[in-house]
């Protein structure tokens, strides 16, 4: 987990691990390959294969359904039919199954970030981002998300690296980075 | 298909599907007003123009006009030359006209209009001032004291030159028509309105009240005057009149057309720059409304690009949604203008002293102010969408 006050780069370092920001200098290395070299369509099927994103405002598609927000990725890389079978059993695994069909806007904030979770899964990614995941959400769906986290990081050994402000959550975290003013301290 | 390829059509219909309702039904609404825009402009200009062309041919000059050679006051052999005319192929009806440099007297009122001594039945054939008969009846061949006016002559309430015309003269009544120092009393059988003011200022008497004043006049003529079949081109038609060696100079309508052809043409430049000035709008409008809604989405593309959807994808379902409000928007303003607008100005036609103008639309304009709106649409949904895509994607998820 990355921890550190307001400004201290938490969510900066965090979008520059996950190829969503570029950077000035040192380098990035995701499974020993160099990031920096590499082409923003590299870059960006680097993103849709190997990494996942979890946004603090759940950053859902407001038009798509449940279903179809989750199975999106999915379908850049093979058919309909098997982007909506995996997204089928990934909204179970969250729990969200008999709301598949409902808009974002039909879900609570702690529904909309377990879709979120659900979607950032679906291309089987190695590392998942999470930007301060659970500041909107109430005690229970926290804990809801930072269980589903730990699960999928012990039983599927997904990489989980998250940004938090929350001090309880550091109960979650098999290792911490603190920042101060951009440095790790 | 693959589902990459299917997506940008996936998710332009989830926009449409989905999306916020008030903003695509203005989208398209604004779209559908700024093509009506489009379409009233260049029709109303082609009513106008269209309406005075034919105003021209079928009140006053025929589609052809025969006038005496330079230097002679009429073209002689009148019943030959309309013969030889009338045997010209696609020639629909010939009519030779006496023009009368005459006077005309009622009530102690009296002016010089343009009286014309015709056969009633050849000038039906050419022109359509028998169909206009407002009030009374059309010349009959053998009338020889009978008179036909137009409206600005005989004047009354509403009349565009009522204070130079006879303010009121009626049907049964009687005029002096004068004409070399003579006096004849012709009776009024009927008071035409073509709605062309220029048409409107002139009066027929026939052949035979012509001859009945001058026998002298013999078989000569100051005008002729030809109308040509439907779907004829004029200007074959005129080259096969020249070769039969008629004794007058043959004009078409547009070199004798005078002021109205400088009407007419006003009216195709005003139409050019209107259209031009329309079509700017237009673009403007669907432009904005266009642009407004798509980087409002904004970081919703930011968000596509960080979960792995190629900005082309992106690009790609923007353009088809703006397509989409384009083709809709297309179909809606066809819907009220052919709907609304054009049953309208039939009811209520646009009135201006030369003709009462309709809507007129060419299917070429149509064709090509609907491309021009698919074209504005789209290019309106490629540009924000490819700029949107071009921007730091952390820039567009985060709104900055």
């Amino acid at each position: 987990m990355i921890t550190g006050r307001n400004g201290s780069g938490k969510s900066t370092l965090l979008h520059q691990l996950a190829l969503l920001d570029e950077y000035d200098s040192g380098e990035i290395t995701i499974h020993d390959q160099k990031t920096s070299p590499l082409s923003e369509r590299k870059r960006m099927e680097l993103r849709l294969r190997e990494l996942g994103y979890i946004f603090q405002e759940y950053a859902l598609i407001g038009e798509l359904s449940t279903l179809e927000n989750v199975m999106l990725p999915a379908m850049m890389l093979g058919s309909n039919k098997e982007a909506k079978a995996k997204a089928l059993e990934l909204l179970e695994k969250v729990d969200l199954k008999d709301k598949y069909r409902r808009l974002p806007s039909e879900l609570s904030g702690g529904e909309q970030q377990r879709v979120a979770i659900a979607r950032s899964l679906i291309n089987n990614p190695k590392i998942i981002f999470a930007d301060e995941p659970t500041a909107n959400l109430d005690t229970d769906s926290s804990k809801k998300v930072l269980e589903t986290f730990k699960s999928l990081n012990e039983k599927e050994s997904i990489t989980v690296i998250m940004v938090t402000h929350e001090p309880d959550e550091l109960a979650y975290a098999s290792r911490q980075i603190k920042l101060a003013d951009g440095r790790i301290v | 298909m693959k589902s990459k390829n299917r997506l940008p059509f996936y998710l332009a219909f989830k926009y449409v599907q989905r999306g916020r309702k008030w903003t695509l039904l203005l989208t398209v609404f604004l779209v559908a007003v700024a093509f009506v825009n489009l379409l009233f402009i260049s029709s109303l200009f082609n009513g106008i123009i269209k309406g005075t062309n034919e105003q021209i041919i079928n009140t006053m000059t025929g589609n052809i006009y025969i006038a005496p050679k330079e230097g002679e006051e009429f073209i002689d052999n009148k019943t030959e030359a309309v013969n030889i005319l009338r045997s010209v192929e696609g020639v629909a009806g010939v009519s030779a006209q006496f023009q009368l440099p005459a006077r005309l007297e009622y009530n102690k009122i009296s002016g010089n209009w343009q009286v014309l001594a015709i056969n009633p039945d050849d000038e039906a054939q050419v022109t359509n001032i028998s169909e206009k008969i407002n009030a009374g009846h059309y010349l009959d061949e053998s009338d020889e004291d009978g008179i036909i006016l137009g409206e600005q002559i005989s004047g009354g309430d509403g009349v565009e030159q009522n204070a130079f015309s006879f303010k009121g003269a009626e049907v049964g009544e009687k005029v002096n028509l004068i004409f070399n120092n003579q006096s004849q009393e012709f009776t009024i059988r009927g008071i035409f309105k073509t709605k062309f003011i220029n048409a409107d200022g002139r009066a027929y008497v026939t052949q035979k009240a012509l001859e009945k004043m001058l026998p002298e006049i013999d078989d000569k003529t100051s005008t002729i005057l030809v109308k040509i079949q439907n779907n004829q081109d004029e200007d074959a038609i005129i080259s096969d009149i020249r070769d039969e060696n008629i004794n007058g100079n043959i004009y078409t309508w547009r070199e004798v057309a005078g002021l109205m052809k400088s009407v007419s043409e006003s009216f195709s430049s005003i139409n050019i720059i209107m259209t031009f000035v329309g079509i700017l709008i237009a673009a403007a409008t669907i432009f904005i409304v266009i642009y407004v809604d798509i980087i409002n989405k904004r970081k919703q593309i930011g968000i596509l690009r960080a979960i792995g959807i190629r900005p082309y994808i992106i690009v790609f379902s923007y353009v088809i949604l703006s397509a989409i409000y384009s083709v809709v928007g297309v179909i809606l303003g066809t819907i009220l203008f052919f709907a609304a607008l054009v049953p309208y100005f039939i009811a209520y036609p646009f009135q201006i002293p030369i003709v009462d103008v309709s809507l007129i639309l060419d299917s070429g304009d149509y064709v090509a102010r609907a491309e021009m709106v698919m074209w504005v649409s789209v290019l309106s949904g490629l540009i924000p969408a490819v700029v949107v895509t071009r921007t730091k994607m952390i820039d567009a998820i985060l709104g900055k």
